[in-house]
């Protein structure tokens, strides 16, 4: 095909073509057609990625430096939006939510995660069906209609609130309360764990049996045989996991913004980041504002996945090195 | 792949052809369904509004009537809530596309014609197509902004004091022209010391009420182009608020938070709230005590400060139509089967034809004719305050700020600095 064709010619010796010198040429230009015929499938996609994607995030990168109210021409002012961002409380805010947002509901949703695959990887009878029931809310969780469902069971007097009343624990309702509305996206989000646990599962299935039966003749308990062989053997999986919740967990909007019922609150207090971003781009129309938010929140993320992997060499264990 | 290349190499190209023929094919087809006029001469205009299903009954009832009376002309119909009726409607104009007669209020006003949004109906009046006769009140004025009319009135309403009237019976306090705020916080105090319910739900945040009040000390919130008052004056209206939260004299924000969308005042958490007169139907079917309307607290014994507002329909500066939305927007408004329709869901009906045609049977909204006929007796309505551009944007703050402060998440200075900080940028773009 088309890209070992290539490669074939790009290792060949200098003075090949000197001694067959038809046939490259031949292959060449077929080469070409062919890579023609990809593009051309390929072009509604490329299309698409240009129109959609890489256009838009260009215009929001201009954006960023102006102020852009949707109606009259953007008016270019440097890092005005930014600076203007790091000294206004509500940016501070969304940003101290968003962070504990991660920071709880990350942890949580991959340790569950973790605890069900374990459980799961044993064999036993009706594992199918188990994985498929654990993994089922995450194939709904990022629909609007879950949303929706989780505000009516965390609202004042609903299922949730009754069921602690009960307790004698009142709190009125998770949905209503600033202090505790937060707390229902994380236990949304943490229900969720189908997909990493999945990832766990696969990562489990590959640790050879025999380091387990080798622990075990050593005398290792189940703890030590977990601490020791199944965690490191794992880690590269692990560090996936936890590198792409993370990411994941930055962007939350949907639930906050229906749990909250397009409010954001009470009281600021699911004003996760893209929540304030899209009030400020879409219902005051600061764009240029909204933005350079978009702009900072990625260089967030990029700064935090760095700091990730600069950190797994310290705890990601990959077999190939160890060889 | 490769020996018997030519034919293939047909088909393939042939396929990736037809793929992006088809992705062209959808992008145009996305585009089009451009609303507008068919060959007979019927013409479709777009009509959105916010509100609740019961409006929009009423709503579509009335334009089954328009359509009766002018069969070429279609009405084609979209309502969501107030916030997100904005945001899309926002969206719809910054593309070009915005329905061509919608719901407006006068917050708004001067934001989209600004912008060019808003069609100028003066033309539409001088060409017979509106008629702009036998407005109550001399309502019309709301809609007249730097000598256009960008909207016409649909109804009028003021601001009230709806009060629990067994709560403030049993303390034995008694709501009466021209009280005084002083006289009002007793009042509150009384109710908190006696029926061990807080006064009133947290007035302090109702940006349309702290206009009365600056009205009623010769200020107003908005000046033609930005605020009316200083930090000081906000700095005291937020401070003691605050301190009547604390004292329970208000009722306690979280709690009013809790409790939505139901109000404190039908709860029964709160003895009294500050609201449109047009909005207190709503008391009488959420909350089983009996709610009536209280005259607005005063600074000198006389003065309210009210004026009479009003929700509008306003037409597309660009649409396709323009006569037919005049057409549209003068049936609406002057149709006495629309008015017996409607009824008072958006303020007393703007009109002689449609007020004289609908007859309120029902308690609350007898309630609401009488306050609005008490309040222009006393001679108290005054012109209705400028509203500038970014109006909207800055009473959506002033209650979230004051939300914030009441529960003591921000220190009353920091709330009012940061408060005028978010008007100037709101006033400002």
């Amino acid at each position: 095909m088309g890209t070992a064709v290539t490669t074939l010619i790009k290792d060949s010796p200098p003075d090949a073509p000197a001694k067959r010198p038809g046939r490259p040429v031949a292959v060449r230009r077929r080469g070409r057609r062919e890579n023609l015929a990809g593009y051309l499938f390929m072009s509604p996609w490329i299309a698409g990625f240009l129109l959609l994607t890489a256009g838009p995030m260009a215009a929001s990168l201009y954006f960023a430096f102006t102020d852009y109210n949707l109606f009259d021409s953007p008016k270019w002012i440097g890092f005005d939006n930014f600076t203007r961002m790091l000294d206004d409380p509500r940016w501070q805010k969304s940003v101290e939510v968003t962070a504990k947002y991660v920071v709880i509901g990350t942890p949580l949703k991959l340790l569950l995660a973790l605890g069900v695959a374990l459980l799961l990887a044993q064999s036993r009878r009706g594992q199918a069906f188990y994985r498929a029931a654990f993994y089922a809310p995450s194939l709904i969780g990022a629909s609007v209609s879950i949303g929706f469902v989780w505000r009516a069971l965390f609202s004042d007097d609903a299922a949730v609130d009754r069921t602690q009343s009960f307790f004698g624990f009142d709190v009125g309702g998770w949905v209503g309360n600033p202090d505790w509305v937060l707390y229902s996206l994380v236990a949304l989000t943490v229900w969720q764990f189908g997909a990493p646990m999945v990832i766990f599962l696969a990562g489990l299935k590959q640790v050879p049996k025999e380091l387990y039966e080798a622990a075990e003749v050593d005398g290792a308990g189940p703890f030590k045989r977990f601490w020791s062989i199944t965690l490191p053997m794992i880690s590269p999986v692990l560090f996936f996991n936890v590198l792409l919740e993370t990411i994941h967990s930055f962007q939350i909007f949907g639930s906050a913004y229906v749990v909250s019922n397009a409010t954001c609150g009470p009281a600021d207090s699911t004003l996760v980041y893209t929540c304030y971003l899209y009030q400020k781009g879409f219902k005051e129309a600061q764009m240029g504002f909204a933005s350079a938010m978009a702009w900072m929140l990625l260089l967030a993320v990029a700064l935090v996945t760095v700091v990730l992997f600069w950190s797994q060499k310290r705890w990601v264990h990959y077999e190939e090195a160890s060889r | 792949m490769g020996i018997n290349g030519s034919v293939e190499r047909r088909t393939v190209l042939k396929a990736a052809g037809a793929s992006l023929a088809a992705a062209g094919l959808a992008a145009t087809t996305g585009c089009g369904g451009d609303g507008g006029g068919s060959g007979d001469g019927t013409v479709e205009i777009r009509f959105a509004w916010w509100g609740a299903e019961e409006r929009a009954k009423r709503i579509n009832q009335s334009i089954k009537l328009f359509e009766k009376k002018y069969p070429k002309i279609k009405v084609k119909t979209d309502f969501q809530d107030y916030v997100a009726f904005w945001e899309k409607f926002q969206t719809q104009a910054a593309g070009g596309n915005p329905p061509d007669v919608f719901q407006n209020a006068v917050a708004f006003l001067r934001k989209y014609d600004k912008r060019s949004v808003l069609l100028d109906l003066k033309s539409q009046v001088d060409a017979g197509n509106l008629d702009l006769k036998n407005f109550r009140a001399g309502v019309e004025k709301v809609g007249e902004i730097d000598g256009k009319l960008l909207g016409v009135p649909v109804g009028s309403n003021t601001m009230s004091l709806v009060i629990d009237e067994k709560v403030f019976k049993a303390a034995g306090v008694k709501a009466e022209q021209g009280w005084t705020w002083d006289e009002y916080f007793a009042a509150l105090k009384k109710i908190h010391d006696t029926q061990k319910v807080p006064g009133d739900s947290g007035y302090f945040g109702i940006m349309y009420l702290y206009d009365l009040f600056l009205r009623q000390n010769g200020k107003a919130f908005f000046t033609e182009d930005g605020l009316g008052f200083e930090e000081t004056d906000l700095t005291e209206w937020w401070q003691d608020g605050y301190n009547r939260v604390k004292a329970g004299i208000v009722t306690d924000p979280k709690k009013v938070e809790q409790l939505k969308p139901k109000s404190a005042l039908a709860s029964g958490d709160a003895a009294s709230e500050f609201t449109w007169d047009n909005f207190t139907v709503r008391y009488a079917t959420e909350g089983d005590s009996s709610y009536g309307l209280a005259p607005i607290p005063t600074t000198d014994g006389k003065e309210t400060g009210q004026y009479l507002g009003s929700l509008m329909l306003s037409g597309f500066a660009r649409t396709k139509h323009p006569k037919e939305v005049a057409q549209f927007i003068s049936f609406m408004v002057h149709d006495p089967e629309v008015g017996k329709i409607m009824g008072y869901d958006r303020g007393l009906l703007s009109t002689t034809e449609q007020f004289d045609a609908y007859k309120p049977t029902d308690a609350p909204n007898q309630a609401i004719a009488k306050y609005e006929a008490d309040v222009a007796e006393a001679g108290l309505l005054g012109t209705i305050t400028p509203h500038p551009a970014g109006a909207d944007t800055v009473e959506a703050a002033f209650l979230r700020v004051a939300g914030d402060m009441s529960t003591g998440k921000t220190k009353v200075s920091d709330a009012v600095k940061q408060f005028f900080s978010e008007a100037k940028t709101a006033l400002a773009t």
